[in-house]
């Protein structure tokens, strides 16, 4: 007999999934089973990062992950932002540089560089840290100003 | 002009912003559309009676539409779905929707297609073999044939000391919004309503209405947040199949593309070929002759906007007294030709530059001083004619060179530096209405556009209202309203929106605060303050609140006044035009960009290491957006310089439709540019600004190749300028 349920942690709360196909992608339990739609969807190949969650702590495509690979686990999301200390420190950090333009890929971005923060430290290098981003895409700003805040999410920030 | 926060952080950093993608409403089916196998051929039959058998399944295709439309359907020379020949490869034949996008998918999957294979043309050049030496081509593809000469073209090639002739091959190139096109139809009776991610809320109810054969009113486009549009979002796509379907199932339905069909369905600059010859004498330019052959996909004739417009691209921002120019528009078995940043202008400005470097070359000019002898100054006119406005290029030429000496210089061994021009005409579309309301406490701005990512609506308009007004950011307000609701606006597209809705809001403010000088009984103008929470009018020592100046009618939606901007063009020559239709240029700006590459000797591999353009601005009304729109268009002119290409093979498939094969710039390729604007030159936006949406992508390309030559010797006549290009350049393979 087959258990069709799962249970995983979403943004601290847990969410109690019932009628899951074993194929279900992370992204779209997120998306429209949960209704958390601040986690993108771009090309669901693994090669824009605009689908970035932390997976107990670490930056995880949604788009290549399946659900059941996850069970148990803690998921968080830029849903959660208000609650996580280094994904509100990123986000002050894209606000003050205005790192964003149409904002699509903006939550992947966010995700990604709090799940550096939180691997390798906030003292980590600039350079450490803009290469931990290479996966992600982002069409509008050149990614002139996502240097910026990069920079500025750091601890030694000025 | 002091700078406020973008008003759409917030909303965006908290994942609370509701883009196309993310539309979910009660109720609601999926969608999915049913494609073409070939490129071309003649429909025998699609069969929807085997997805009609699933169970929740609603299919439309063409037989349906006359039950399912008041007239019985749209446009004929615009189909909905064809019902004689397929144009191109994936072109929607019938659409389905069904309770889950899986179910959705097996339904289209079950439509039974039967089309007739007929030869498809996805090659231009073998439409027209006898190019470019033949004129008028008796082609049944040639679907736009413009021409124009001006002087003794003939002569002065015959009379030249040399002649430099050369061939450019210019790659088909995508705009690649991160989020794909994405909408959710609900009808209602007679009420067409769909909410969708778009640049051109106004643009989609003409073409939905068109389409479909509906009276303009009973569609109401509601605009969501755009993830991305760079003209790829500029007119309907999937509207009026989640429309048909919505009306046929009576649900909400919801339509999408996942990312292959996103590119594979885009609409957007296609290949091109380009052969530019200059006759020279006496080290002086003295004839031009300018030959495109382009790609414009299935486009319709009489709809080629693209040729015409281009073509001048190619004649560049000189004084150019002889030449004879000739483009074609090629119909050929691929999606219609549609806007991409700046359309094509990138690509003309790359051949013209590369060109004008090896005229030099060939002849011992150089290049960067002949530029600036015969660059465009205020008062001269185009090649066609037309007649210059304020033009800030020269300014921006002179501090480029400046700072090329320097980097030149201090560069390393292989690297090199490249100096590359653009220019662009702002404004275009039919224009644009704004509401100004004030109330009590605050000024609304309420209009049609929705903010698709450059910041011109919610901070360019609000910047301008603050500065009509004297008002702090926090008691400016731009909002939203759809199709039903707002005045008109032609749409968020060709670097317009600050100057035709900012210019509106001018002419408004201007109407409101002549009407508060009437109600003050003030002798001369009248100003706002804030005191408290309450908006106050001032002049001289009369002082009163707004709230007390409003009418009874006035009290719960404020004082009301309304602008309008319709963009004006000066007119071409047309003793100038031999045959077709060439469009006029509105505003005049340009950039002239600076790049520092190097070049692996071994691979070819160019890596940009430094970059910086000097921008025409007429006057910066927002820093930070300004210089934002700066960033973004050189990433993305690096992208079609070096990485972009879609690859379509002989039967019409778009072979690397996904973002790991077809690259865009990453973040470790795009060193931080040095941006620096160039005022004094005023354009016909609010307060003598330009738009800077499209002019920064421009010369790009153009940058690129000149320092990839300067660095590596490698003369590369094709975009983009892949390492393999490079390398056979340079004979490594």
């Amino acid at each position: 007999m087959t258990d069709d349920s799962a249970a995983l942690w979403v943004n601290g709360s847990v969410a109690r999934l019932q009628g899951m196909p074993d194929d279900e992608r992370l992204l779209d339990t997120l998306r429209w089973r949960l209704g958390l739609k601040g986690t993108k969807e771009g090309c669901r190949t693994g090669d824009c990062g605009a689908c970035t969650v932390l997976v107990d702590g670490k930056s995880t495509l949604s788009c290549l992950t399946l659900t059941r690979e996850v069970e148990g686990g803690s998921v968080t999301t830029i849903d959660g932002a208000s609650d996580d200390p280094e994904l509100k420190r990123v986000s002050a950090a894209f606000t003050a540089a205005e790192a964003l333009q149409c904002g699509y890929c903006t939550p992947g971005f966010v995700v990604a560089l709090a799940g550096l923060l939180k691997e390798r430290g906030r003292s980590a290098p600039v350079e450490e840290l803009m290469d931990g981003l290479q996966g992600n895409l982002c069409r509008c700003t050149g990614y002139a100003a996502i240097a910026r805040a990069v920079a500025l999410a750091r601890e030694d920030a000025p | 002009m002091n700078a406020a926060p973008r008003s759409d952080l917030a909303v965006k950093l908290a994942g609370a912003a509701v883009y196309g993608m993310d539309l979910d409403l009660p109720g609601m089916l999926w969608a999915a559309l049913v494609p073409a196998p070939v490129a071309h051929g003649r429909i025998r039959s699609v069969d929807l009676a085997p997805a009609r058998a699933l169970p929740g399944v609603v299919a439309v295709g063409a037989e349906d539409l006359a039950s399912l439309l008041p007239r019985g359907g749209g446009d004929p020379d615009r189909p909905i779905f064809p019902t004689g020949e397929v144009a191109y490869r994936n072109q929607p034949l019938a659409a389905v929707a069904a309770p889950s996008l899986r179910e959705a998918r097996r339904a289209a999957a079950a439509v039974r297609v039967d089309v007739e294979p007929l030869p498809a043309l996805i090659d231009i050049e073998t439409a027209f073999p006898d190019w470019p030496d033949a004129h008028a081509p008796p082609s049944p593809y040639v679907i736009a044939h413009v021409h124009a000469r001006h002087g003794d073209v003939a002569a002065a090639f015959d009379t030249a000391d040399r002649v430099v002739e050369e061939t450019y091959r210019t790659a088909s190139v995508h705009q690649v919004a991160l989020e794909p096109h994405a909408c959710v139809a609900t009808v209602t009776g007679d009420r067409w309503y769909v909410q969708t991610c778009t640049q051109t809320p106004f643009g989609v109810r003409e073409d939905v209405a068109t389409l479909l054969g509906l009276p303009e009113e009973s569609v109401v486009v509601e605009g969501t947040w755009v993830g991305g549009g760079f003209g790829g979002k500029g007119s309907s796509l999937l509207e009026p199949f989640a429309l048909l379907l919505s009306r046929a199932s009576r649900r909400p339905v919801r339509l999408a593309s996942d990312y292959r069909q996103e590119f594979e369905l885009g609409r957007t600059t296609l290949p091109a070929v380009i052969r530019l010859a200059t006759a020279v004498k006496d080290s002086h330019i003295v004839g031009r002759r300018v030959r495109l052959l382009l790609d414009v996909g299935s486009s319709l004739p009489g709809r080629d906007f693209a040729t015409g417009y281009s073509i001048g691209f190619l004649l560049g921002p000189y004084r150019t007294s002889t030449f004879e120019v000739e483009g074609y528009g090629i119909r050929t078995n691929k999606p219609p030709f549609g806007p991409h940043r700046a359309p094509f202008a990138p690509q003309c400005a790359f051949a013209l530059e590369s060109h004008l470097d090896e005229v030099g070359r060939t002849v011992g000019l150089d290049p960067d001083a002949f530029r600036a002898a015969h660059l465009w100054r205020e008062g001269d006119t185009t090649a066609l004619g037309q007649r210059v406005g304020p033009f800030g290029l020269a300014t921006a030429l002179e501090q480029a060179r400046a700072l090329a000496r320097r980097w030149r210089a201090a560069a390393a061994p292989g690297h090199g530096v490249g100096i590359g021009l653009g220019f662009w005409s702002t404004s275009t579309g039919a224009g644009g209405e704004v509401r100004l309301v004030l109330t009590p406490t605050v000024l609304r701005i309420v209009q049609a556009e929705r903010e698709i990512g450059s910041g011109s609506v919610l901070r360019g308009l609000a910047a301008v209202a603050e500065r009509v007004f004297a008002l702090p950011p926090d008691r400016v307000r731009v909002e939203y309203a759809n199709t039903a609701e707002a005045p008109f606006d032609s749409g968020v597209f060709g670097s317009r929106t600050l100057g035709a809705l900012g210019r509106a809001i001018v002419e408004a403010g201007e109407k409101m605060l002549g009407t508060l000088a009437e109600r003050l009984g003030a002798p001369g103008p009248v100003r706002l303050v804030v005191e408290g929470d309450e908006l106050v009018v001032l002049s001289g020592s009369i002082r009163r609140p707004v709230r007390d100046l409003l009418n009874s009618e006035e009290r719960t939606p404020g004082l009301v006044a309304t602008g309008r901007h319709y963009a004006k063009s000066n007119t071409i020559d047309e003793q100038r035009v031999v045959t077709g239709t060439f469009y006029p240029y509105t505003d005049f700006t340009g950039a002239a960009h600076v790049a520092e590459v190097s070049v692996d000797r071994e691979t070819g591999a160019v890596r940009v290491e430094r970059y910086a353009a000097f921008q025409d601005a007429g006057t910066v009304v927002d820093l930070p957006t300004a210089r934002a729109q700066i960033e973004g268009g050189i990433a993305m002119g690096l992208g079609i310089a070096l990485t972009e290409e879609a690859v379509w093979s002989d039967d019409g498939r778009f072979q690397n439709a996904h973002l790991l094969d077809y690259r865009i710039p990453t973040l470790g390729e795009v060193p931080p540019p040095e941006v620096t604007f160039v005022e004094g030159f005023p354009g016909a936006g609010p307060f003598g600004a330009k738009g800077l949406g499209e002019p920064p992508i421009i010369p790009v390309p153009a940058t690129i190749a000149a320092a990839v030559r300067a660095a590596s010797g490698a003369h590369v006549t094709d975009l983009p300028i892949s390492a393999e290009r490079v390398a056979r350049a340079l004979k490594l393979l």
